[in-house]
């Protein structure tokens, strides 16, 4: 402690500008560590408080993924032994017409039996006032809103309320209001109640339940009402407690679950480096004092002790000023989330505000301390090392020994031929060529660094050469640094290369796949499944004229092997049949012809490539499909390629759904319109003869293209956070090296100028120095990138999504990154430039 | 002779005035539900609900009953106010088990089924319970007499019933009050262990068409101390009602 306060407190202080620089290098990787997991808890959080408080007292829930299924199956669950008391619900995610308002989670109830599972706790009194029940059964405008959304919107009881409804725009009456707490606080307060039978009006689902919450008899088993309701069902339904939809949630969010351990595990290794390459720095520096130090008695153990100490407060003050700026990241991201997951998936997960673990914050403390030391071990043993007589000569310490240059290459090369050994996981490769990219560092800047020294000269004689010789001169700085940069830009190129390559996959898929001239959809976002159109809509499209073909599709999610998963049927054989006029690619495994004749006469199904790949399924298998009727085992008969849903789609012919599902709504209507029809007037007669009577959306094939495109843009916005972040880091590492080095060289700037150097030839030759770390870190990253994209895509591919990606090398990018970076790195140079030429002379001359 | 007609006179009011009943406490349930046994009733009702804080609501509705006690269908049908007009009950009772009961709703054209469960809740904001509209079987219950009290003035048996296992009730007891003279149910008690969950207050009881009934119902709800008061007019009995009317089928056609 005393040794931290009288030497290294000292030493801060003077390079109090470095120090924080250093710092911020932690900041960062903790800030985004804990950034990115507060935000996904929080989404993850809120869901399942809204999962819990709508749920009640519910012990077990019965559903058949999303199309839900038949009232009747309500009787055979009430006659199941054990079973107190079977409430069947509905829930659907709507729009306001209320400004600023949003959405409204819409629960449909039995009011009937539903008191006994959850608590409505209406205001007034305790009284069940929703004014009147029996004109709240008998009106279907009737709805009850929580107080908090009432008061929010200045609703009363009897209260008028929009909603867009199949219907369309439809106004409801609030006929109850429900006190705080409770049901009440689920989704944000934006809850709303409704007779279910009303509900399934409203929302075009005939008649069927979503699910139905079940509460068991008192000494009676959960485990075994849960069996006996499995038994009587049958397979085509799920039995399970309220807190496996939280654990469904979490299969959604897994991709962005393991998008966000890399981008943190990337940030946090970036701040190691920066960390790593001050304390490597430091060590130089204070060789002397090491020496002092050891000449006065100071053991090897104390040395290490006491610069691992100085890393492990950097660590602790770096990890909670980085904890409250991730709880600001966290806050701008779960609106981001959670409305991604609610378009993607119509998960209803409202966040009010950023949840804090303490499990998460004492990682993200503990990992930040520790970060900070593992960074800073080697420059602590390297100080152990210090010889106390030869810390006393000057110069010697910046070159790299011969030897270890050696060991080091030797290293690299050893590493290079690991990462390219068939069997290798693609994690562990590709962190093996990037270990053998940061050994060679110091060796391939030096190469550039005499490389780059006749085009400084050319370009300015005598700063040039200045410039080009400072960085020969001081390899372990100059390598450091450039090698934090080279990281920082292979991400760059890395994530915009996996960017690039989804946009020109799925624009490419968009070309071929989702090729109709029109779409009917029941909301503007092609995901949105709370409204469906009645299967007779199809007919009197057909009647229109000018239109060619009308496909019925329904998508809807059921869960395979635990996760829920997009399952299409529309009409196979008319679906080829377009598809096939306007240049389909071919299916990635399986007879073409055949697959899709099989598939049309309901003897198997198409799988996509990522299903496949992420489930571990092959062309000949069977894949089970949970339904209504039963556990469907079919037959795969075809692999294509179809960038629909992150976790799969299975294409069924639509005679298959209506036999085993028997529920002929439909989700979109795709159009193809005959030869020189009018697209415009096309569009007009369909809302003409339907518009009025029912929710409605024609949608142009641009129009679609323009929303999936937009949708995917979303999801690469966290890329481009992730793209700041290393653009940031890069800065960072620039202005540190700057740093070190202006006081590195303070006598000798000092004699350049005692013997008649300009100001403005120093502040050039500072100017040219970072200019040129920013070049080598170009040439470096952009190299180190090409090969971190391969892995990238092919870890995607294995382990993320599933999608197979082409390798598209990111030039746009790249060109905006060169002037980008050339740019960052002359503005680091700026401040330590001034710094140089502003000093006093005499001081600088005497500096020792 | 005058003696002897005094002591048989006084003798007879001695044995009426100790009301030992004729049968046993099941056989006087029995008797009640026989003396008001008819092919059909109808009736139109006023119903009334005040709350806890004194606010009124007021409904009307149609009843039709076709059917032997216990073993009988009826139909209820709301006329008033315009907001519920159409909306309906059926009611199909069963003498071994319970009843099957479904409601109709005009505005969205469904009918949906009261399941088991569900007995319990209040019927739509007033004091009766689904199971208080059910007519119950005698041989559902167990019954013991545990007394004589005087209600509205008429001497009454006091019974106890409790349902049998087989028998699903939110009630683990009921006491009745029947009137001595007439049999007619003067007061229902509806106990959950040992609480009070509702009362039945049976009054403005006349004969109509030679039937011993009861014309006002009052019912005190206990946990929400809310009052309802059930007003039958036009009450009549074996009018020649069809079987078909009273179905599902025919809640639809009707509504």
């Amino acid at each position: 402690m005393i040794l931290l306060k009288l030497i290294s407190w000292q030493y801060v202080r003077k390079h109090l500008v470095r120090s924080l620089l250093t710092l911020t290098g932690i900041v960062l990787g903790v800030a985004v560590f804990v950034g990115m997991h507060a935000a996904n808890q929080s989404v993850l959080y809120a869901f399942r408080q809204t999962v819990n408080r709508i749920a009640g007292t519910t012990q077990l829930q019965v559903s058949a993924g999303e199309p839900g299924f038949d009232e009747s199956v309500l009787d055979r669950v009430q006659a199941v032994p054990g079973v107190r008391v079977a409430a069947p619900a509905i829930e659907a995610v709507v729009n306001t017409g209320l400004p600023g308002q949003g959405n409204l989670l819409i629960l449909g109830v039995d009011m009937v039996g539903d008191r006994s599972l959850r608590d409505y706790s209406f205001e007034q009194s305790d009284d069940d006032v929703i004014d009147d029940p029996l004109i709240f059964l008998a009106q279907p405008d009737s709805i009850i809103v929580t107080a908090s959304f009432a008061s929010r919107n200045k609703l009363s009881i009897n209260a008028k309320l929009p909603l867009n409804t199949m219907q369309g725009a439809r106004i409801f009456t609030v006929r109850g209001i429900m006190k705080p707490g409770g049901m009440a606080s689920a989704y944000g307060g934006n809850l709303a109640v409704m007779d279910i039978y009303n509900a399934e009006k409203v929302f075009g689902r005939g008649r069927r339940f979503d699910r139905i919450d079940i509460g068991v008899k008192e000494n009676v088993r959960v485990e075994d009402v849960q069996r006996r309701i499995e038994a009587a069902l049958g397979p085509g339904f799920q039995v399970e407690q309220p807190s496996a939809r939280g654990q469904q949630f979490e299969a959604m969010s897994r991709i962005y679950s393991v998008s966000a351990n890399i981008t943190s595990a990337f940030a946090l290794f970036i701040g190691m480096f920066i960390i790593y390459n001050t304390f490597q720095i430091a060590v130089t520096q204070r060789r002397s004092e090491i020496g002092i130090l050891r000449a006065l008695g100071a053991g090897r153990g104390q040395i290490r002790t006491l610069f691992l100490a100085e890393s492990a407060v950097t660590g602790l003050i770096g990890s909670i000023l980085g904890i409250g700026a991730g709880m600001l990241i966290a806050r701008g991201l779960t609106g981001f989330i959670s409305g991604y997951l609610g378009e993607m998936y119509g998960v209803a997960a409202k966040v009010d505000e950023v949840t804090t673990d303490p499990l998460l914050l004492g990682s993200a403390l503990a990992l930040g301390i520790l970060a900070s030391m593992i960074a800073a071990l080697i420059p602590a043993i390297n100080a152990a090392g210090v010889d106390p007589v030869k810390a006393l000569q000057k110069g010697a310490h910046q070159l790299l020994s011969e030897k270890g240059n050696r060991k080091r290459q030797i290293a690299a090369l050893l590493a290079a031929i690991a990462s390219i050994i068939p069997g290798v996981p693609p994690v562990a490769s590709d962190a093996l060529a990037v270990a053998a990219a940061l050994l060679l560092a110091p060796t391939l800047v030096q190469w550039l660094s005499h490389a780059l020294r006749p085009l400084l000269r050319a370009v300015r004689p005598v700063e040039g050469t200045l410039a080009a010789d400072s960085l020969i001169q001081s390899p372990r700085r100059t390598s450091g640094t450039v090698a934090a940069l080279m990281l920082s830009l292979a991400l760059v190129v890395s994530l915009g290369g996996m960017a690039r390559a989804s946009f020109i996959s799925i624009k490419h898929w968009l070309d071929v796949s989702l090729n109709p001239d029109l779409f009917v959809t029941t909301s503007p976002s092609l995901t949105s499944h709370s409204f469906l159109f009645p299967g007779s809509i199809g007919e009197g499209l057909r009647d229109i004229p000018g239109i060619a073909e009308v496909q019925a599709v329904r998508s809807t999610r059921v869960s395979v092997r635990g996760v829920p998963v997009m399952l299409i049927s529309g009409p196979v054989a008319s679906l080829r049949k377009w598809a096939r006029s306007r240049n389909q690619d071919h299916l990635v495994a399986g007879d073409d012809e055949e697959a899709f004749a099989d598939t049309a006469a309901g003897r198997g199904v198409i799988i996509s490539e990522n299903f496949a790949s992420l489930r571990g399924f092959k062309l000949g298998e069977s894949v089970d499909i949970p339904s209504p009727a039963g556990l469907l085992r079919m037959k795969i008969l075809g692999i294509t390629r179809d960038y629909s849903d992150q976790q799969g789609t299975i294409l069924i012919d639509r005679s298959v759904w209506m036999r085993n599902w028997n529920d002929n709504r439909v989700n979109v209507y795709r159009i193809y319109l005959q030869p020189g029809a009018n697209e415009d007037e096309v569009r007009t007669a369909i809302l003409q003869k339907f518009g009025n009577e029912q929710r409605m959306f024609v949608l142009r094939n641009k129009d679609v293209r323009d929303y999936v495109l937009r949708l995917t843009n979303q999801w690469f916005g966290i890329t481009y956070v992730q793209i700041a972040v290393a653009v940031l880091v890069a800065i960072l590492g620039i202005v540190n090296a700057l740093t070190v080095s202006i006081s590195d060289r303070r006598r000798e700037l000092g004699v350049l100028q005692a013997v008649g150097g300009l100001r403005s030839q120093i502040r050039h030759t500072i100017w040219l120095e970072a200019v040129s770390i920013g070049v080598i870190g170009l040439v470096l990253g952009l190299a180190l990138g090409a090969v971190q994209l391969w892995y990238s895509l092919d870890i995607s591919r294995r382990d993320i999504s599933g999608l197979r990606l082409a390798y598209d090398y990111p030039t746009n990018l790249i060109l905006l990154l060169l002037p980008v970076i050339l740019l960052a790195a002359w503005i680091s140079a700026i401040g330590p430039a001034e710094s140089a030429i502003r000093g006093s002379l005499i001081e600088a001359l005497e500096y020792e | 002779m005058n003696r002897i007609a005094a002591a048989a006179a006084l003798a007879t009011a001695v044995f009426a005035a100790t009301a030992v009943p004729p049968q046993g406490p099941r056989e006087i349930v029995q008797t009640s539900q026989d003396r008001t046994r008819s092919k059909s009733e109808h009736y139109e009702g006023e119903l009334q609900v005040i709350d806890s804080k004194g606010h009124t609501t007021s409904k009307r509705w149609i009843y039709d009953r076709i059917g032997a006690f216990g073993d009988s269908k009826a139909v209820l049908r709301f006329t008033a106010p315009a907001e519920v007009k159409g909306v309906a009950l059926l009611i199909v009772n069963h003498p071994d088990r319970a009843s099957d009961q479904w409601m109709w709703r005009p505005a969205i054209e469904r009918d949906t089924r009261i399941a088991l469960q569900d007995r319990r809740t209040r019927f739509f904001g007033t004091g009766f319970s689904f199971e208080d509209l059910e007519e119950r079987d005698v041989d559902q219950y167990d019954y013991k007499i545990v007394g004589a009290e005087n209600m509205d003035g008429a001497l009454c048996w006091k019974i106890e019933a409790a349902p049998k296992l087989a028998k699903s009730s939110q009630y683990t007891n009921t006491y009745l009050w029947f009137r001595q003279d007439n049999y007619v149910l003067a007061e229902l008690q509806g106990w959950s262990k040992d609480r009070m969950m509702r009362s039945i207050h049976y009054t403005d009881i006349a004969q109509v068409q030679g039937i011993w009934t009861s014309r006002r119902l009052e019912v005190w709800d206990t946990e929400r101390k809310s009052r309802t008061i059930l007003t039958l007019e036009k009450l009549q009995f074996n009018l020649p009602l069809r079987p078909q009317d009273f179905t599902v089928e025919a809640l639809r056609r009707i509504g």
